[in-house]
């Protein structure tokens, strides 16, 4: 028997009608009581035969068309990062100087001026929101990082900038990178002088370039060797698509 | 071996590694299940397709982040589509929102070449149909009102202008009948 005070909540919470904060408050305590957790578990089985009382009507054949071209589209684009990682891979027998770096890049945080003055609409894909007289609209981006569910990622685009904003994201492994790369169609993602690190908080604000994405399909971003290179050696960990 | 022949589970071992073909054959089977959940909760196909398009996006590009440990691909699928059309509910702002209604729809389950597994969600649909409609009246009323129809409980305590603590307690309670009722198949779901 759950005596805990917090009890009534769990029937909302898994049918998600807490509100968001209410909702964040109940995550942070199922944590620490064993109580609710198993009630959770044992509620959330219910909770989850209740779509099969949903009347059962066939989606329309455009709508598997429509998710398998962008599903499609971003295979080739993985597989192709991936050989590319592959080529780029240091040879053993080769010196690891060889090997072939973007000669100017630099860690560029966001200034603090421009930090502050980012918008955020999280969750929002193609939300536009006024700033300052120019549009600014906003796009999430998919994080594949596995051990890092939480981690989000967006694209702010006006035309001062385009910024990418992390969220909860782990750092790069030791010795390693974060690099922001673009994608035009058909091409290999091209490499920008955008690297960084997440602080403490898995948080980091990057001004990608000045003005708007011109002809690019995808951003995208992988973990690079200090000092970034010229083509991917990992896949990517971030895809956003601004278009 | 080909993959309509593969578990769920083992194709999303392949749509992990970016296998869109994969990918294909987990559409294929759920996209019903999760078609018809997102235009009950909705109620306008164009949302529908939207909430469904974002959903199956979100879930090739984070299939890492399925567990088997923790439910099958189909109750991750339509947790997924829950979640998507829930905040397309609370995007809108719209509280009158309009319900599908079921007058006129042919149901239509999916599998088509396969008379078993249709058979199988008939029978689901019908015993979870029947578990509902044998909670006390005012039970149904928040569950459907909050998992179909995306209503936080205050908002569903002023709908139906009753204390919130009394809301929670009749979604607690519900679902603990719901699960009494539906044991054997919410434990096949998980």
């Amino acid at each position: 028997m759950n005596a805990c005070a917090h009890r009534d909540d769990v029937g909302s919470y898994v049918l998600r009608a807490l509100p968001e904060d209410e909702h964040e408050r109940f995550e942070s305590h199922l944590a620490t009581c064993e109580g609710c957790r198993r009630e959770v578990a044992d509620l959330q089985m219910a909770a989850d035969t209740l779509p099969l009382a949903a009347v059962q009507v066939g989606p329309p054949p455009e709508l598997r068309e429509r998710i398998m071209a962008v599903v499609r589209s971003e295979a080739e684009l993985l597989n192709a990062a991936e050989e590319r990682a592959d080529e780029q891979r240091p040879d053993p027998a080769r010196s690891p100087r060889r090997r072939r770096r973007w000669p100017a890049l630099s860690l560029r945080p966001l200034p603090a001026a421009l930090a502050a003055g980012v918008l955020v609409a999280a969750g929002v894909v193609g939300g536009v929101v006024l700033s300052g007289g120019s549009h600014t609209s906003t796009v999430t981006g998919t994080v594949r990082i596995a051990s890092a569910p939480a981690a989000r990622a967006s694209l702010q685009l006006s035309d001062d900038a385009t910024k990418l904003e992390v969220r909860r994201m782990p750092p790069p492994p030791s010795g390693k990178v974060y690099q922001v790369w673009l994608k035009r169609p058909n091409q290999n993602p091209a490499p920008t002088t955008a690297l960084f690190r997440t602080d403490a908080n898995g948080s980091a604000d990057v001004e990608i370039q000045r003005g708007r994405l011109k002809g690019v399909d995808q951003v995208l971003v992988t973990a690079e060797p200090d000092g970034g290179s010229m083509a991917p050696t990992s896949a990517p960990v971030i895809i956003a698509s601004p278009a | 071996m080909a993959f309509a022949q593969l578990a769920d589970e083992d194709l999303m071992q392949l749509v992990r590694r970016g296998d869109a073909e994969a990918f294909a054959v987990v559409y294929d089977r759920h996209a019903t299940a999760a078609f018809s959940l997102a235009y009950r909760m909705t109620g306008t196909r164009n949302t529908a397709e939207d909430v469904v398009q974002e959903a199956f996006l979100s879930l090739w590009r984070s299939g890492a982040r399925y567990d088997r440990t923790r439910g099958s691909v189909r109750t991750w699928v339509l947790g997924i589509v829950h979640n998507r059309a829930i905040d397309a509910l609370r995007r809108s702002m719209v509280h009158d929102r309009r319900r599908a209604s079921d007058e006129g729809i042919e149901e239509r389950f999916e599998a088509r070449e396969r008379t078993d597994v249709e058979a199988a969600r008939r029978d689901e649909a019908r015993d979870v149909r029947q578990a509902l409609g044998t909670l006390p009246p005012e039970q149904c009323k928040v569950i459907e009102l909050a998992y179909f129809g995306g209503f936080t409980h205050s908002e569903i305590a002023s709908l139906l202008d009753t204390p919130i603590g009394t809301v929670k307690g009749r979604m607690r309670l519900g679902l603990e009948k719901l699960r009494g009722q539906l044991g054997g198949l919410a434990e096949a779901m998980s």
